[in-house]
């Protein structure tokens, strides 16, 4: 079983690095970590970067996670590759891009692009925000999903992902206490869903809320709140209609062995009781 | 309830109840009880009364009153009395309410007094409480009548009347007068205006899952949004503010914070930040634009 411990990052190509820019610093409100006329490495938490835009397609998104060494790495590209998933080594120059010693590069069975990665680097430098949004740091990402039984069955008994709640056929996965990192989203096909950052306070939600409804930022999606993991709420989309979220009180599993998923109806209040309905084009 | 026990003289009790002015009180009471959520309270003398905790009433839609009014409860038989003489002396005027008058509003005794702006405030004794638990009229979270704005034309002349009967200003933003009578932030807040009346009546709620549940009940039948979802950094409270029938504004708050022991009145910054911490802004009440209080 490929042991995931923790997202690593999300990287994105962008047709335009500067709109990249603005909108990660003037509205998420990321520390530009490092910038190179291709590539803009953005900062959530004290790692030395938790989003990558790098110039290029907008639909080619990969997402990555941290797995414990080489044994394990090697362990997975073994097993990945006798499910019949294509597995590509990272080279040196893949993994100087990625801020990591070594990667491995596949696809899930809908075809998002997956890196499991071994020491991503972190930075002695503590976070410094570039606006004052309360972020604490890069927490989940949302993955599109063709298939979601199919899909579910890949990330709980190919790695170790386990399932906290669902609403309807969704899955929503966790691969430590919180309680998801893996949020899977009905499709046609791959693709980062959204993107999430935790931020300190349900003041934050709403501040942001008023902030980004003033930078003329299409809020697609709250303020809210989540009965399934509890957490306060707010998507909103940037460049090339990535859809990003702040949250805040993500529920933490506790009782990891006793833990049953709940089941909630596919219907609006499933995602959000206060009433928020989302208005993101599927 | 009250902890003004150190202070003295302090006859007031509590903000009991919230008469309103209508001339429409049908169309009032379906928003009473359909969009606020409170308990219609059947009985022999106001058609149009409204519960919305312990109290036997807390909001009155009266269909024969000139304008509102609201009912502030006194101590005591004499520290009604000294309260009378008190601002008689400063020059207020004030008069016994009949007995019809204290039936209609459910107290034993009440005086009623106007302030310098023309604010009819009722000074009561004993008002009713009811047996019988609330029980809402629909799922809004209500915990009870919490505070109101008052419009000021004179807000130091104003603030006299209220500190004879024991208010103590807690915060200003700009004029805005925040007025503590127990151990929360306040329960009246003076804004200056150029008329009389209500800026808003608030009810508090039980979580800011109610507020924002609120917020999107009263989106979805295309109630105004007067000001929020927003958060008062003077009193720390959530709120919602919407509009009303005849121009009231209603307001649902939660996390309206308790008066520290030796809290001294902060002066807040004239600007929007400290009428709303998160951004919120109001384009319709003036008096709820930082650009009017002054």
């Amino acid at each position: 079983m490929i042991e995931l411990r923790d997202l690593s990052y999300v990287r994105m190509g962008t047709s335009n690095l500067e709109e990249a820019e603005s909108f990660s610093t003037k509205c998420l409100g990321l520390q530009i970590g490092e910038q190179s006329g291709k590539a803009l490495y953005l900062r959530s938490d004290d790692r030395a970067h938790t989003l990558c835009y790098f110039e290029g397609d907008p639909a080619d998104q990969t997402v990555g996670f941290e797995v414990d060494d080489d044994t394990k790495l090697n362990a997975a590209a073994a097993a990945l590759d006798q499910l019949g998933h294509p597995v590509h080594a990272g080279t040196p120059t893949e993994c100087a891009l990625r801020k990591v010693k070594t990667f491995i590069g596949f696809s899930d069975p809908t075809g998002n692009r997956i890196e499991l990665v071994v020491r991503p680097e972190r930075s002695g430098k503590r976070y410094f925000a570039s606006r004052d949004a309360g972020i604490t740091g890069f927490s989940h990402v949302g993955l599109h999903t063709t298939d979601p039984a199919r899909d579910e069955k890949f990330w709980t008994t190919v790695c170790n992902a386990r399932v906290s709640d669902r609403i309807g056929d969704i899955a929503l996965m966790r691969v430590n206490a919180i309680h998801h990192t893996i949020a899977l989203a009905p499709g046609r096909g791959p693709g980062i869903h959204h993107v999430n950052h935790q931020v300190e306070s349900n003041d934050d939600v709403l501040r942001s809320y008023y902030h980004l409804s003033d930078q003329r930022v299409p809020i697609v999606f709250g303020p809210g709140r989540h009965p399934t993991s509890g957490a306060r709420f707010l998507y909103f989309q940037g460049p090339d209609g990535m859809v990003f979220e702040y949250s805040v009180g993500v529920d933490e599993i506790e009782d990891e062995e006793t833990h049953r998923p709940r089941q909630f109806g596919f219907e609006p209040s499933s995602l959000c009781m206060w009433g928020a309905k989302s208005i993101r084009p599927r | 309830m009250s902890v003004g026990n150190l202070a003295s003289p302090v006859p007031i009790i509590q903000l009991c109840y919230v008469r309103l002015a209508v001339s429409q009180p049908q169309a009032a009471a379906t928003f009473a009880t359909e969009v606020l959520g409170l308990e219609h309270v059947p009985n022999k003398l106001e058609p149009f009364l409204y519960r919305s905790d312990a109290r036997y009433h807390t909001l009155c839609l009266s269909a024969g009153a000139a304008k509102p009014s609201i009912g502030i409860e006194i101590n005591n038989e004499s520290d009604l009395d000294q309260a009378a003489k008190a601002l008689a002396r400063a020059g207020f005027s004030a008069r016994e309410a009949t007995s019809d008058e204290c039936a209609q509003r459910f107290v034993r005794r009440a005086l009623i007094v106007v302030d310098t702006t023309g604010n009819e405030i009722d000074l009561v004794l004993r008002p009713a409480l009811s047996g019988r638990r609330y029980f809402p009229s629909r799922d809004a979270g209500v915990t009870g009548l919490q505070s109101v704005g008052l419009r000021s034309r004179a807000i130091e002349d104003d603030l006299k009347l209220w500190t004879i009967l024991g208010a103590a200003v807690t915060d200003r933003a700009g004029e805005i007068t925040y007025l503590g009578i127990d151990q929360k932030h306040h329960r009246v807040v003076l804004y200056p205006s150029d008329r009389a009346g209500l800026v808003y009546v608030s009810y508090g709620v039980e979580s800011m899952d109610a507020v924002m549940q609120n917020n999107y009940f009263v989106q979805e039948r295309q109630i105004k949004i007067v000001q929020g979802p927003g958060r008062e950094p003077t009193s720390g409270q959530i709120f919602l503010r919407f509009a009303g029938p005849e121009g009231y504004v209603f307001s649902y708050s939660y996390g309206l914070k308790d008066i520290a022991p030796r809290h001294r009145p902060r002066q807040f910054t004239l600007e929007a930040s400290s009428l709303c911490e998160w951004g919120s802004e109001c384009t319709d009440v003036t008096e709820l634009q930082p650009a009017r209080a002054g």
